[in-house]
């Protein structure tokens, strides 16, 4: 352990090394550097697994610097590190790696920890006042948008399944005895930059089912057999997915509005290559390889659990699973330059849909993009919007009006599908979603809408909020792409600084023709004649 | 006040309010006061699509709709949107055979507004016309076009309800039947809110951190709805002529949906509930890789997504982990749900279950099943009951049923079961020759064919597998079906739901 530099009242010891030993002249350092852009750039990129490294060639400084220097900038007024003192309390750096506390104090009003151990793996502890359970889930930053060679699509989705199947201590009879005597409920699944493995459980078998799920990760072990047979259900997932016209509708949507991007195809694959998937073992073994490391992987527990337990099961279970290095060549999209289409046909009698969507920016909790645009979601498509009041309550043209706008690591798309009650109607409502978007680039939103829909945006995340398993839920993703609990503060800071000029700048940016994508769905001719 | 003490005065205050309800005949509340800054609300009435008039299938959930996605006196429903925008709250509704719920949930800094809406539109509804031929509209839509062509699963397991029940009050569908639905008036929906909103069947569900004296202000205002008869109608079990019958949908779908099921005369409320709850947990844990057919079916074989068994009704299971709460039946089904396989094995995944199905009727569960199965299902119950809403739901369940809190209540039967009473349970309860199957594909004379003409259908499989397995698919492919040609019927899934 390196020589604590300050001992603060809070108990939390601070200790540096390899690094000036004040506080103050790091802070003056990065003053006069001035190069925030960069210190949030290395944080937005895997902050804490980033941050190791980096802790090794500056020390832990450059993370409490990244913190002041924003904080400063966003008070706009000048202030000493002094003042910061409060929150370099809450950093702690340990000799296996780095941590960070939240007290709460901010909108998600959980504290939490952050631990990084020295292989990269990080551990978020969210201590709840629900009493006997612990979620724990396991987020690997690996997801569709990883499938980066010709024929792959859908592995990652895969190989979630292939993690139900065994590993070198544990057979996968053996895992499911521990799950239930636990009384677990496990799950996990796939989204475009993520797989999620969460289960929900009685507190006093965490530490089993930590050996159990840290097996999996660090030794995963399957037979060709078993392999094969898990494509086949892989392919019973997707053919029970086809029987729903909107999931064809998004697979023809990405398909059409990408050109290069992994995202061209949804998270489940092309049915091609869900197909061929039996004959891919080898290239199974490769993709574990690649992804499932530790500097991909967050721990995250919330319920009835302390942090001290949570870093101590996570260390003597996975502080020896090595790190990787493998990061993939995923090519960026182009521009669009042409408004694209595409129509579907439905072997059977079905109400029309039609999907309207713009390539959108990706997440960022710095950046004001993406959160200008999150307000467009309620404004201009919610329950309350003037479009669902007009199409949906009072002409009663659609019975389902849905946008679609989630956060991703690289840009993705705003897609708003509408299911439409008659075949005639189909491109009225198109224009109609149409016209919506491009209000947005023309009139600005007024101050009182842009209010209540902050209020409506805190509110609906803070009613989510009613179990161990739903903050575990709802963290996931946050945690996954801004590397903490803090990315939700953040964000949320962001959409209390989202102007009406911001909503209409990025409006204007986005929303125009030759970035856009329409795609319907109909019953085909034969059918309707029936 | 420190709050600990005033959460303890909110804490008597409503069991005092709640046994009073009971006596004096006013609104029946369920407080569940606790410290969350969040309020729930489940407004259950006794009543619903078992109590739809004859001919008018689907006003009990037309009824609940009206409320919950229309208008009040007061306020057009997009005015009510309008105002719930900032608080991120809607008033939601479910209707089961004898249950209609109206549920939401507020933060409680918009306690008193959200309150003041939902009461009004459940006191005071507005019964606006274009209210009215928007959610007839989406009843019919919901069963001609999301359940009949866009989720072969659900379709399957609803048809399998309307199979068992015909001729019963729980003989359609929750939404209605579509030609049923087309003659529904806005007056039909007026007299069934009339004539089933009361007092009577009212149970007011209520959890958070709510005032002391806001149970009283409920009890109050509710209590301008009439009284109501008292007398809940009793329902018994189907009448089914014994044999297996098979019902096949043809639709143009790529793989084949199966479920099927008979009734048991076991609810919450039976000295047999526990076991036959922990059976169903051994054999079919919803959507959990513990399941016993799950891992016979999927795991070994690889013939689908997964495969569970269910002894109380659980829709939407293919969107949930967990059930909801109020669907409270005073009959049940067993039902087995295989999810949709390739149309080629279909006949070998249907014979699986069925060998499966025979094999837990013949031999029950082991001592190390059980055991294993009871430790789970003893901590598993704090899931299910983990949010502030399902465990309202729970308590209003169980006022129903007439049982103790859930957890504790099943918790305590669990821990006096035997696997001998286990067993017992399953050949007293499990045993039927009534088995009604429902499958849904795009060639069903095929199927029909595969089913009845008494042939093997044996499975190939993509890799090596054990000899074990491979021996028991022998006895699979040639497993016995107890059905007949006349018993198996062929339906187009436009005339489903009908």
């Amino acid at each position: 352990m390196p020589k604590p530099i300050a001992n603060f009242s809070s108990g939390f010891w601070l200790h540096c090394k390899n690094v000036a030993d004040d506080v103050r002249s790091l802070w003056l350092i990065a003053s006069r550097g001035g190069d925030q852009d960069y210190l949030h750039r290395i944080s937005k990129i895997q902050p804490f697994s980033t941050l190791q490294g980096l802790n090794k060639t500056f020390g832990a400084g450059i993370f409490i610097l990244t913190e002041a220097a924003r904080s400063c900038a966003a008070e706009q007024t000048k202030v000493s590190a002094m003042r910061f003192w409060p929150l370099i309390c809450s950093v702690l750096l340990m000799q296996s790696g780095f941590a960070q506390t939240n007290t709460g104090s901010k909108f998600f009003p959980y504290p939490w920890t952050i631990d990084t151990l020295s292989n990269g793996l990080s551990v978020v502890t969210v201590p709840t006042e629900h009493k006997n359970l612990v979620a724990l889930y396991f987020i690997v930053r690996t997801g569709s948008r990883n499938e980066v060679e010709k024929g792959k699509s859908g592995f990652a989705h895969f190989f979630e399944h292939m993690m139900f199947r065994g590993s070198d201590h544990f057979t996968a009879e053996q895992r499911e005895a521990v799950m239930k005597k636990a009384g677990a409920e496990n799950n996990a699944y796939t989204a475009d930059d993520r797989t999620v493995f969460h289960a929900l459980f009685s507190a006093k078998d965490l530490d089993k089912i930590m050996e159990i799920e840290a097996d999996r990760f660090e030794y995963l072990k399957y037979s060709e057999a078993d392999y094969k047979t898990e494509a086949l259900a892989v392919l019973g997932e997707y053919n029970k997915n086809s029987a729903d016209p909107a999931e064809r509708l998004f697979e023809a949507l990405r398909d059409r509005a990408f050109s290069t991007h992994t995202y061209k195809h949804t998270t489940m694959g092309f049915i091609q290559d869900i197909k061929d998937m039996p004959n891919q073992f080898e290239y199974s073994r490769r993709f574990y390889k690649r992804y499932y490391r530790p500097e991909y992987t967050t721990v995250l527990l919330v319920g009835d659990i302390r942090r001290d337990r949570a870093l101590d099961l996570t260390k003597k279970y996975l502080e020896d699973w090595e790190r990787g290095g493998y990061k993939p060549d995923v090519t960026a999209e182009p521009p669009q330059k042409q408004m694209n289409s595409a129509s579907v046909d439905w072997p059977s009698p079905t109400l029309p849909y039609v999907v309207v969507a713009y390539h959108g920016p990706a997440f960022s909790e710095r950046k004001k993009d993406k959160a200008s645009l999150d307000f467009v979601v309620p404004i201009g498509f919610g329950e309350n919007s003037e479009l669902y009041q007009k199409l949906v309550l009072k002409e009663q043209k659609v019975d389902m009006l849905e946008p679609v706008f989630e956060d991703h690591v690289d840009p993705e798309l705003f897609a708003v599908m509408a299911r439409v009650k008659e075949d005639k109607d189909v491109n009225y409502v198109r224009d109609e979603i149409i016209k919506t978007f491009e209000r947005f680039a023309k009139e600005p939103v007024t101050q009182e809408k842009l209010d209540e829909t902050r209020s409506h945006i805190r509110y609906s995340t803070a009613l989510t909020w009613t179990s161990a398993n739903s903050i575990a839920g709802f963290l996931a993703p946050y945690v996954s792409l801004g590397g903490s609990p803090q990315a939700v503060d953040r964000l949320f800071a962001l959409y209390q600084q989202v102007t009406p000029k911001d909503i209409e700048e990025n409006a204007r940016r986005y929303f125009v023709p030759e970035n856009s994508t329409v795609v319907t769905l109909a019953t085909k001719a034969k059918e309707k004649s029936k | 006040m420190k709050p600990f003490a005033r959460h303890a005065l909110v804490i008597l205050f409503c069991s005092l309010m709640a046994v009073r309800a009971q006596e004096t005949n006013q609104t029946r509340l369920l407080p569940q006061p606790s410290s969350s800054p969040l309020v729930t609300f489940r407004i259950l009435f006794n009543t619903g699509a078992a109590y739809d008039p004859v001919g008018k299938e689907g006003v009990a959930s037309l009824t609940a709709a009206m409320l919950a996605d229309g208008g009040t006196q007061k306020l057009p429903y997009d005015e009510i949107i309008k105002r719930m925008y900032p608080w991120a709250t809607s008033f939601d509704w479910q209707v089961d055979k004898e249950m209609s719920v109206l549920s939401g949930t507020t933060h409680i800094d918009n306690l008193a507004k959200y309150y003041g809406l939902v009461r009004d539109m459940i006191l005071t509804p507005g019964f606006r016309d274009e209210d009215f031929q928007r959610l007839k509209t989406d009843a019919v839509n919901y069963l001609k076009v999301s359940l009949r062509e866009g989720n072969d699963e659900e379709l399957g397991k609803e048809e399998l309800y309307n199979l068992i029940y015909k001729n019963h009050p729980y003989g359609h569908e929750n939404m209605g039947s579509i030609t049923a639905l087309e003659r529904i008036t806005l007056d039909d929906v007026k007299e069934f809110y009339r004539s089933n909103y009361t007092r009577a069947k009212l149970v007011a569900g209520i959890a958070g951190g709510f005032s002391a004296d806001f149970p009283r202000q409920i009890q109050n205002d509710f209590a301008v709805l009439p009284t109501g008869k008292k007398v809940a109608e009793k329902f018994d079990e189907p009448e089914l002529e014994p044999g297996m019958r098979i019902e096949i949908i043809q639709r143009d779908t790529r793989s084949t949906a199966a479920s099927m099921g008979f009734p048991v005369d076991v609810t919450r409320a039976d000295k047999d509930y526990a076991a036959l709850k922990l059976v169903e947990s051994y054999f079919g844990q919803h959507r959990s890789s513990t399941s016993h057919l799950y891992q016979r079916l999927r795991e070994l074989r690889g013939l689908n997504y997964g495969d569970y068994a269910y002894i109380e009704y659980f829709p939407r299971g293919m969107f949930q982990f967990q059930p909801d709460p109020n669907l409270a039946r005073q009959q049940e089904i067993f039902q087995i749900w295989i999810r949709p396989v390739p149309p080629e094995q279909a006949v070998f995944a249907f014979r699986a279950a069925l060998y499966e199905y025979d094999k837990l009727v013949s031999d029950g569960l082991t001592e190390e099943s059980f055991q294993s199965t009871r430790e789970f299902l003893t901590k598993f119950v704090d899931v299910l009951v983990e949010t502030q809403s399902a465990a309202l739901g729970y308590a209003l369940d169980s006022r129903f049923y007439g049982i103790p809190q859930y957890a504790k209540y099943l918790k305590s039967e669990l821990a006096k079961l035997t696997v001998e009473k286990v067993n017992e349970a399953i050949k007293h309860h499990l045993k039927s020759n009534k088995m009604r199957v429902v499958m849904v594909t795009r060639d069903p004379e095929s199927l029909k064919d595969g089913i009845t003409n008494g042939k093997p259908s044996p499975i190939t499989y993509n890799s090596p597998k054990p000899e074990a397995i491979l021996a028991e698919d022998k006895i699979i492919e040639a497993y016995s079906i107890p059905t007949k040609p006349e018993w198996v019927s062929i339906v187009p899934v436009e005339n489903v739901f009908k």
